[in-house]
């Protein structure tokens, strides 16, 4: 089984602002993400043979057309991928297997959301997916179960929740495409209004628009596209999914997410990882809400079980630490266009390991991890990327 | 002109062929969860198949109405009807004696007074879409 370790390449990237655009709608903002990675790999669209499309929502559009019609083009595979919020990132993982696979040279994927406009404060239509025995959750109030239990097993409090949104924010608003881009303090963390206690505003991620896009191909080909020998590597990707319901499973504990932790297990095997908090350099997270980052830094193995807490307060994940989670801002910052996470996600930490980040640039990294979580927990993504030195 | 309902109805559950007798036994005061034949395990929700081994040979059985809470939320933000009229309220996970969980709300104490681990029994408040359809759901208060 050769997998696609080093078999397939991330030859451009690009991106629109995350944030509330009124005046554009998705067909705006796939154009301008793909114009940008197509222009950053130096690639014509006449060159994609293939692409997968991250997209939530129905409304941000169906089928293939969703974005062949206002990219114009037509003729060639085009696949619209929905798995909850890592959608993006699947679309992601599918356009490798394809050029792994050999089918194709040159594929694109994308996600674009357009989430505004909907008429509804927070996620449109969550409604429509809840089980007829719950009681209507919100998307907080799911995560909120898990910062409860981890108060009351862990001893955590929200200041161990605002450590996150703080160092979050701060990295946001050094970068020219985040949706917030102003610093926050712990006092306005701990003291925002409570969303879904123990959960409060600066816990929550926006609701946002914004689309992203990335050009992959051989490592073969990029080296004769517009960045030469300076593209980026797929080391590995790893998707897992789990129950939509866990409030229904017994056992199930909320002090972490079994689908991060088979991903990136999965991921870590395919990439050769034997210890994530020593190889990986920088790692773009879903802090969809804090506690979810605080759990990721488990799940992910940076730290054991319980120390996720002081593991931002140690400043183990601060930009200039040892393993930087979210030097982009993150949800926290950019907000959370669900289809168009994933692939923003890979585009930030491919800026980062060329060294060129548009937000807080990380010293020197080689080796960068992108995770994705959808649904309560249900469905986890998790890409391993390096520099081109690492092939 | 026909008259519109005064009161969200949105939220309450259509009993269908898996779970009218839940919501019969419900408005009996009877909190019903299914009982695996096969494999002698309890689940909920409730449906044809057990989740643990798919036997399709199950039966109802009457739960404790006595549980704990396995961890909860207080929704402070709602604006949908009827829900903006009721913040805050909780949202709990409760582990049944059966073993068995469920969602349910937690009422007859101050959110601030819920507590992970704290007792709690089953009580049913009825909601209703009309005079002659109403529907009674498991809420679950303090025990003693
Ligand atoms: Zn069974």
């Amino acid at each position: 089984m050769p997998g696609i370790k080093d078999r397939v390449a991330i030859a451009g990237v690009g991106a629109t602002r995350f944030t509330e655009h009124y005046e554009k709608d998705h067909e705006d903002l796939i154009c301008e993400a793909v114009d940008e990675a197509l222009g950053d790999a130096g690639v014509a669209r006449g060159d994609i043979q293939a692409i997968w499309a991250g997209i939530y929502y129905q409304f941000t559009g169906l089928g293939g057309p969703a974005v062949a019609d206002p990219l114009k083009m037509y003729g060639i595979p085009v696949t619209r991928v929905e798995n909850y919020c890592a959608s993006g990132m699947d679309a992601f993982r599918n356009a490798c297997f394809a050029v792994a696979a050999g089918v194709y040279d040159i594929v694109l994927a994308c996600g674009v959301e357009k989430i505004t406009d909907q008429g509804s404060r927070g996620l449109p239509n969550v409604r429509e997916g809840a089980h007829p025995f719950l009681p209507p959750a919100s998307a907080p109030a799911m995560f909120a179960m898990s910062a409860t239990r981890c108060f009351d097993v862990h001893g955590w409090t929200k200041e161990d929740l605002a450590r996150v949104a703080v160092k979050n924010h701060a990295n946001g608003a050094k970068h020219p495409k985040a949706h917030f881009r102003r610093a926050i303090t712990m006092e306005d963390a701990v003291n925002a209004p409570e969303i879904a206690s123990p959960l409060g505003r600066f816990d929550c991620c926006a609701v946002s628009d914004g689309a992203a896009a990335v050009v992959i191909t051989r490592p073969e080909i990029a080296r004769t596209m517009k960045h030469k020998d300076d593209f980026v590597v797929v080391k590995a990707n790893g998707l897992s999914v789990e129950t939509a319901n866990p409030m229904y499973k017994p056992g199930f504990e909320y002090l972490g997410f079994p689908a991060t932790q088979t991903a990136s297990r999965a991921a870590y095997d395919e990439a050769g990882i034997t210890d994530p908090f020593e190889q990986i350099d920088l790692a773009e997270v879903h802090d969809c809400f804090t506690i979810t980052e605080l759990l990721n830094y488990e799940d992910l193995g940076f730290c054991k079980k319980g120390e996720g807490a002081a593991f931002v307060r140690d400043g183990l994940s601060a930009p200039d630490g040892p393993l930087p989670v979210n030097p982009s801002g993150g949800l926290k910052s950019f907000g959370h266009p669900i289809g168009a996470t994933g692939c923003r996600m890979i585009t930030e930490v491919a800026r980062q390991l060329q060294g060129r980040a548009e937000g807080v640039q990380v010293k020197d990294p080689k080796i960068g991890l992108a995770h994705n979580l959808g649904g309560p927990g249900a469905v986890s993504s998790v890409t391993i990327l390096g520099r081109n030195d690492t092939l | 002109m026909p008259q519109m309902p005064k009161i969200a109805t949105w939220h309450l559950p259509v009993p269908d062929v898996e779970s009218a007798t839940y919501w019969q036994g419900a408005r009996e005061g009877k909190l019903l969860i299914k009982h695996c034949n096969a494999c002698e395990r309890h689940f909920f929700y409730p449906r044809a198949a057990c989740p643990f081994c798919w036997s399709v040979d199950t039966s109802w059985r009457e739960s404790s109405g006595r549980g704990n809470v396995y961890t909860f939320t207080v929704v402070h933000q709602n604006d949908l009807p009827p829900f903006r009229d009721r913040v805050p309220y909780v949202i709990a996970v409760i582990e049944l004696e059966e073993g068995v969980r469920m969602t349910a709300n937690v009422e007859g104490c101050s959110p601030d007074d819920v507590r992970c681990g704290m007792r709690v029994r089953v009580a049913f408040r009825d909601e209703a879409r009309s005079e002659d359809d109403v529907v009674s759901l498991p809420v679950f208060r303090p025990e003693g």
